[in-house]
């Protein structure tokens, strides 16, 4: 590499002379042995498997969302999937899952910066994580059991607020609404959302938070200006993924209810009941409709995290 | 940070009562669970003077010698570690090479990995009745739902073994080790996957967590896994089910604490070059 | 009158003491180093200047006013991290505006302060770019642009050249000295660099375990060092046996004369190792008395020794310390 006059600080320009080109260094039987459209070839398993286990499926989906009454290809199927009492079952997954969705964020986010910031005592935060790490993964039975015996009508829970003159039932909660759905989804929606949560906090540096004490900012200016906007993209994120993930519950839901306007549970019910062939698109048009609702939000997800990420770099 | 005064107590009180009220929160329900399931007592029967009468095992007890309990069992173990066996198998190798020689498709397949929340269980098992005509031969058994499983497990597995693959220099590991004459499968088994064996570990409990759990497919699908079982003992016995419960949760609790263990004691290795040096232009 | 100054300042951190009882006052537009190796206090006690630790006992003062208590965002002091102090979510300008918007500075004067600044750090196209997008070099160039904006009485430095390429480190070192001499802000610069305080400081306080060892001027500190400490940290040093047999005697390399003649009175030692550097030729000396190996800096082609060859060395008068045994 020429000794370069030392260009004027700060001049991209000059930068990029003062390196040498790195095609001069390739040697032909480089270009051969580094052809990437070889290497690709290594993740064929990892594709293989994907479209067999996973594509498959959701093209058949797909494929038998697409017939009309008659058998042939057709979209009434998927409009009627989304209308009428469908419609009403969307609309109120919808409803809870936002609800529940809201909840973990709020709730998560503030107990993963409780966690993350405690100095005392040391072993506060492991605890936590790991809580967290059993916590969102525990679906299905447990839970729906665990929620049956504290608020359902014959609960422990039930049972002492009643002693406080407080009758849970006089309203209508039912565990299989939206409030019930959505204190029971929040107990695994908590903790993924201190589980994604938690890096991200740990990613706000603390010389940002004395830079901007440095310069005159207060607490809620830093919060203001710099740690919230930072955190957004995660806060919306986590989110994101508690929608989808309360939306597309089944195994709780099922123990906890029969309701049919949770999603789910109603496609279980199309699967498995005592149907015409007709009938049977209208229920995969749910779970097509239902895949792509939750593309939408995963692909939102993904962007926001990649957004997220870039900041983190920095 | 010297704010006001009572800024400072605010900032200490309120991260103390969020935890309170969390750990509130979490423990009720699992503590009314295991009334449930350990006391024969009624909630309305229940009052301050009998609240420690009439505990016992028997409930889960019971449900062991049921004709179906060790069927059940046995099959989510072996679904377990089938599973956990196919995910290593699969994402090890596929890991280890876009790591090696796709840098470039890492941000893909990490996209890829999230494609099973796109899909989730129920949509999943919709598709595979969908396809249940045209492939009796395989999803007649109850293995088939091993690959399913895999894909269940995909999200939390492969960040697992990425994050394992992150924090060791595997390009220099697997350089020194062809310079050293080894070939490419000695490498794997004598130089990777050893370095790689809390992460390894952590999948396969994670994996064990999943089947473990997993009700959806089973269920839709008609197969007597243990959760399925867990379900159906409940109708006939809601105390017992309640208490298979409870097994399970401590059972999946147990692994993550490991996994938990096994994630500290691997001392973290120092922060690679940090971007903002990798990307340093001469000025 | 004086700038910043630290009276009795001692602080602890558990059961570790980071600073014994620190005094030390800054004179206006001086830049003053702490240098020393890393645990010896100096970034406690810059961060007890920018109120970010708050000292057991001692009292900290700007000029007439005491600022022991004041809260950090009150003090009007500017500070350059070692790294990562960029806000990643605002452009550069942004970033260089925001203590300017803190202190409510109407719009206009604003953006011509930052333009300013920009211009004045040699940024001047980069406004719009992200932390993100900038090299280690500018990025610190903008700390030092948004420390500056807002024309602190004091501009605090916590090791701001540690984290870059050596190259960028000696640019942006001359760059900053430049600056600071322009403006005439009065400066405490923190670093574990002994050629960086060197080459850029007014004064410089040499610590170590959480005291100071040495206060002054760079020169002072490397010809006339206060203790064995200041002796071994700051430049090279070899460590003779003292004349009278007690102790040592430490002495710079180029304090050492080498000739061949041979006199009672000077020690006598064998070359092991001859190493040309251009203007200095390092001369490696095994001496006699006790097999130490001693290291002589001699201008080039002023001697003309060889390995194995016998010579005698000498202290040049006045220079060294003496280090009790």
């Amino acid at each position: 590499m020429a000794i370069v006059n030392i260009p004027p600080l700060g001049e991209e320009g000059a930068v990029a002379q003062a390196t040498a080109p790195s095609h001069f260094w390739r040697t032909p039987i480089d270009n051969i042995r580094n052809k990437k459209s070889l290497a690709w070839f290594g993740l064929v398993p990892f594709f293989l498997f994907l479209i067999l286990f996973l594509l498959i499926p959701a093209i058949s989906v797909f494929a038998q969302a697409l017939h009309d009454e008659d058998g042939s290809f057709g979209f009434s199927a998927m409009r009627e999937a989304i209308s009428g009492q469908n419609l009403d079952a969307f609309i109120f997954s919808l409803k809870f899952s936002a609800g529940a969705a809201f909840v973990g964020v709020v709730f998560g986010g503030f107990l993963a910066y409780a966690a993350a910031t405690a100095k005392r005592p040391r072993w506060l935060r492991n605890i936590v994580s790991s809580f967290s790490g059993v916590a969102a993964n525990m679906g299905g039975l447990p839970l729906a059991f665990a929620f049956l015996s504290l608020l359902g009508r014959q609960g422990l829970g039930t049972k002492i607020l009643n002693a406080f003159g407080w009758d849970l039932y006089a309203g209508d909660f039912k565990l299989g609404e939206v409030s019930g759905l959505i204190t029971v989804y929040s107990y695994f929606n908590i903790p993924l959302m201190v589980l994604v949560t938690l890096p991200a906090i740990d990613g706000l540096k603390t010389s940002w938070r004395e830079a901007c004490a440095n310069l005159g900012g207060s607490a809620w200016t830093y919060w203001r200006r710099v740690g919230l906007p930072i955190l957004a993209p995660s806060l919306l994120g986590g989110f994101l993924l508690l929608f989808a993930n309360s939306f597309s519950a089944y195994a709780t839901a099922r123990q906890l209810t029969d309701n049919s306007k949770i999603v789910p549970l109603r496609i279980s019910f199309f699967l498995g009941g005592d149907i015409s062939i007709g009938e049977d698109a209208v229920g995969y048009s749910l779970a097509a409709w239902m895949i792509i609702l939750m593309g939408l939000s995963m692909a939102a997800y993904w962007l926001l995290r990649r957004r997220a990420e870039r900041w983190s770099n920095s | 940070m010297r704010d006001s005064r009572f800024q400072r107590t605010l900032g200490r009180l309120l991260p103390t009562l969020v935890l309170i009220a969390s750990a509130i929160f979490f423990a009720f329900p699992l503590l009314a669970m295991a009334r449930f399931a350990f006391q024969n007592l009624q909630v309305i029967d229940l009052g301050w003077n009998n609240l420690f009468d009439k505990w016992s095992f028997t409930s889960v007890t019971a449900s062991f010698s049921d004709e179906f309990f060790s069927e059940a069992l046995t099959l989510s173990l072996k679904l377990a570690i089938g599973t956990a066996l196919f995910t290593l198998g699969l994402l090890v190798p596929t890991a280890v090479w876009v790591h090696l020689r796709l840098p470039k498709a890492r941000v893909f397949v990490e996209f890829l990995t999230i494609l099973p929340y796109v899909i989730p269980a129920i949509a999943l098992v919709a598709g595979i009745v969908v396809v249940k005509p045209h492939a009796r031969w395989f999803l007649n058994s109850d293995y088939s739902l091993i690959p399913f499983y895999v894909v269940l497990a995909l999200p939390f597995t492969y960040r697992s073994i990425d994050t394992g693959l992150r924090a060791i220099d595997l390009k220099v590991l697997v350089e020194a080790s062809r310079s050293l004459g080894s070939t490419w499968i000695a490498t794997l088994f004598r130089v990777v996957i050893p370095n790689l064996r809390a992460a390894i570990i952590s999948s396969t409990f994670l994996t064990v967590a999943v089947v473990l759990g997993e009700y959806t497919i089973s269920d839709v699908l008609l197969k007597r896994t243990f959760p399925s079982f867990m379900a159906q003992y409940r109708q006939s016995d809601p105390r017992g089910g309640y208490a298979l419960a409870i097994l399970a949760l401590l059972g999946t609790t147990l692994l993550f604490v490991a996994i938990g263990i096994l994630s500290k004691s691997r001392s973290t290795r120092p922060q690679q070059v940090s971007r903002s040096q990798e990307n340093e232009i001469l000025v | 009158m004086t700038s910043l100054s630290f009276t009795g300042i001692r602080k602890t951190f558990g059961t570790t003491v980071a600073l014994e009882s620190l005094d030390l006052a800054l004179q206006p537009g001086e830049l003053v180093s702490l240098l020393g190796p890393s645990g010896c206090g100096k970034t406690t006690a810059l961060r007890i200047a920018a109120g970010f630790e708050i000292p057991d006992t001692g009292v900290v003062s700007l000029g007439e006013s005491v600022i022991t208590d004041t809260p950090a965002h009150r003090r009007n002091m500017g500070m350059v991290f070692q790294s990562y102090s960029l806000f990643p979510n605002l452009t550069v300008a942004q970033n260089v505006d925001f203590g300017l918007r803190n202190r409510k500075v109407e719009k206009a004067k604003r953006n011509s302060r930052v333009g300013e600044m920009l211009e004045l750090v040699q940024l001047g196209e980069l406004g719009k770019r992200y932390p993100h997008q900038l090299s280690g070099g500018q990025q610190q160039r903008v700390a030092l642009a948004r420390a500056l904006a807002v024309q602190p009485e004091v501009l605090l430095l916590d090791e701001p050249l540690s984290a870059l390429d050596a190259k960028v480190r000696s640019t942006l070192r001359d760059e900053i000295r430049r600056i600071q001499s322009e403006l005439k802000t009065t400066t405490l610069f923190v670093t574990h660099d002994q050629d960086e305080a060197l080459a850029i400081s007014d004064r410089i306080g040499v610590m170590s375990n959480g005291r100071l060892e040495q206060l002054g001027t760079p020169e002072d500190v490397y010809l006339r060092p206060a203790s064995p400490f200041v002796a071994r940290f700051v430049g090279s040093i070899n460590e003779l046996p003292n004349s009278n047999g007690v102790g040592k005697i430490l002495v710079r390399p180029e304090d050492i004369t080498i000739s061949e003649d041979e006199n009672e009175l000077t020690m006598r030692g064998t070359v092991t190792r001859v190493t040309f550097q251009g203007p200095v030729t390092i001369i490696s000396v095994r001496v006699d008395m006790n097999d130490q190996l001693v290291n002589v800096h001699a201008a080039s082609g002023s001697i003309h020794a060889q390995v194995g060859d016998r010579v005698s060395l000498d202290v040049t008068p006045g220079r060294g310390i003496i280090e009790a045994a």
